[in-house]
């Protein structure tokens, strides 16, 4: 079971009929409707009686109300996208991993940072999403790690270890982690795309290009954010090569203006698909409604692409990209009832197909 | 050389007769049919075993749709009985 594997087929049908129930068994409008009017101990207990059951039981010693319901969430999703990396074989397994491994980046990221800031080790192992390629051991010891350099050396063998090392001396120069990271995201981009396989069937055509997009909403999110923030630095050294949409030169000047922006946009391959999120993103003032509707925009098109194709990566991506979406809604109704929000403020945020 | 010759002999028919009777035509009949429900089969098998390993109650259906390209082989064995 590994990369290198990859000329071999894939076992799609085991994998996408244990996908399919899973997803069946996510939560369903109903449920988030009265999750809505819960509290957040209210929320705790339905979470103990649902799919989340051994997640709160493990940590409901250690945490409490908010902390324990995102906690069980991380380490639920976690267990899942263990499983998919587990029950995938050949060039499935490859496809799965190059998604998932956005939460490797994502745990180095957060032991870099924990390190930095100097946070406890027991709060930086629970902020860990293990759901990436990286084995337990390493995460154990990167946790354990106690300076940035350490942790560094210790990811020397892994697919970020140069991009990490190259960043380094510019980590100690300028005292911010903001090298580090970069180089972190954008190993994690390039590899995404590198060395598809060449075969293919419209469906990891269609895959192929699922992962394009990703980079290019990246893109557009990291050129929006910008923006707004009217903070004077150059779009372009945040840039992520490999995307469609944009190229560096492109990004720079569309930032500045965002009708000619959606112009851009619309007239691009995503035209059809984001019509609803352009129209958002022209009319609405804030980012998140864009995001949201970017989401809905993108689990809708996965759906329909794991109807067309069943046997291919399609479903899983699609079960994918639900089970996260689930995780940040109960997440944002958690922490919504404890800011105080009310059901319909907190319906606003949820991405509900 | 002899296994050419015999081959031959075979494709030409010297003996005369077809080369392949009737019987064995029916038997080859049969175990291709075989053939194509295993691999038919296997995906639908491999399927049932995610879908069991699931929801235990998926067991019973998963069995039935398993073995449905099983009839491809029922029907098969009629040449059996023709020839």
């Amino acid at each position: 079971m590994s990369v290198y594997q990859s000329d071999a087929g894939g076992n799609y049908e085991y994998v996408t009929a244990r996908v399919r129930a899973r997803k069946a068994a996510l939560f369903d409008d109903d449920d988030y409707r009265k999750l809505v009017r819960m509290g957040t101990s209210g929320i705790a207990r339905f979470m103990e009686e649902t799919e989340y059951e051994s997640e709160m039981n493990e940590l409901g010693a250690r945490h409490s109300g908010v902390d324990l319901v995102e906690y069980a969430l991380n380490r639920n999703l976690a267990k899942h996208f263990e499983d998919l990396l587990r029950w995938a074989d050949g060039r499935l397994y490859d496809y799965i991993a190059r998604y998932l491994r956005k939460f490797d980046a994502w745990n180095v990221k957060t032991v870099l940072r924990g390190l930095y800031s100097g946070a406890g080790r027991e709060d930086v192992a629970d902020d860990l999403v293990r759901a990436g390629e990286f084995a337990e051991s390493l995460l154990d010891q990167l946790v354990g790690a106690d300076s940035v350099e350490a942790a560094v050396e210790l990811l020397g063998a892994t697919r970020y270890g140069d991009a990490l090392e190259g960043a380094l001396r510019d980590y100690e120069e300028t005292g911010t982690l903001v090298p580090l990271e970069n180089a972190v995201d954008r190993t994690f981009y390039e590899d995404l795309l590198a060395d598809l396989p060449a075969e293919s069937t419209r469906a990891t055509e269609l895959y192929a290009e699922f992962l394009y997009a990703e980079i290019d909403f990246r893109n557009l999110r990291n050129a929006l954010r910008l923006a707004r923030s009217g903070a004077d630095m150059d779009p372009s050294e945040y840039y992520i090569d490999g995307g469609r949409l944009f190229d560096a030169g492109e990004i720079r000047q569309l930032v500045g203006n965002t009708d000619q922006l959606v112009e851009h946009i619309r007239s691009s391959v995503y035209g059809d698909e984001l019509e609803e999120a352009l129209e958002i993103l022209e009319d609405a003032e804030s980012l998140i409604e864009f995001e949201h509707a970017l989401h809905r925009a993108e689990l809708e098109y996965a759906g329909r692409l794991s109807n067309k194709y069943p046997l291919s990566v399609c479903p899983v991506l699609s079960y994918v990209l639900a089970k996260e979406r689930e995780v940040e809604n109960v997440r944002a109704i958690a922490r919504g009832r404890e800011a105080g929000l009310g059901p319909e403020e907190i319906e606003a945020e949820l991405v509900i197909l | 050389m002899s296994v050419t010759t015999a081959l031959t002999e075979f494709v030409l028919q010297a003996n005369g007769g077809p080369g392949i009777p009737p019987s064995a035509g029916a038997a080859l009949a049969v175990g291709l049919a075989a053939l194509g429900a295993g691999i038919a089969e296997r995906g639908i098998g491999a399927a049932a075993v995610g879908a069991t390993a699931e929801d235990d109650d998926m067991f019973g259906r998963g069995l039935i749709l398993t073995v449905i390209p099983e009839t491809l082989v029922i029907l098969a064995l009629v040449t059996i009985f023709l020839v």
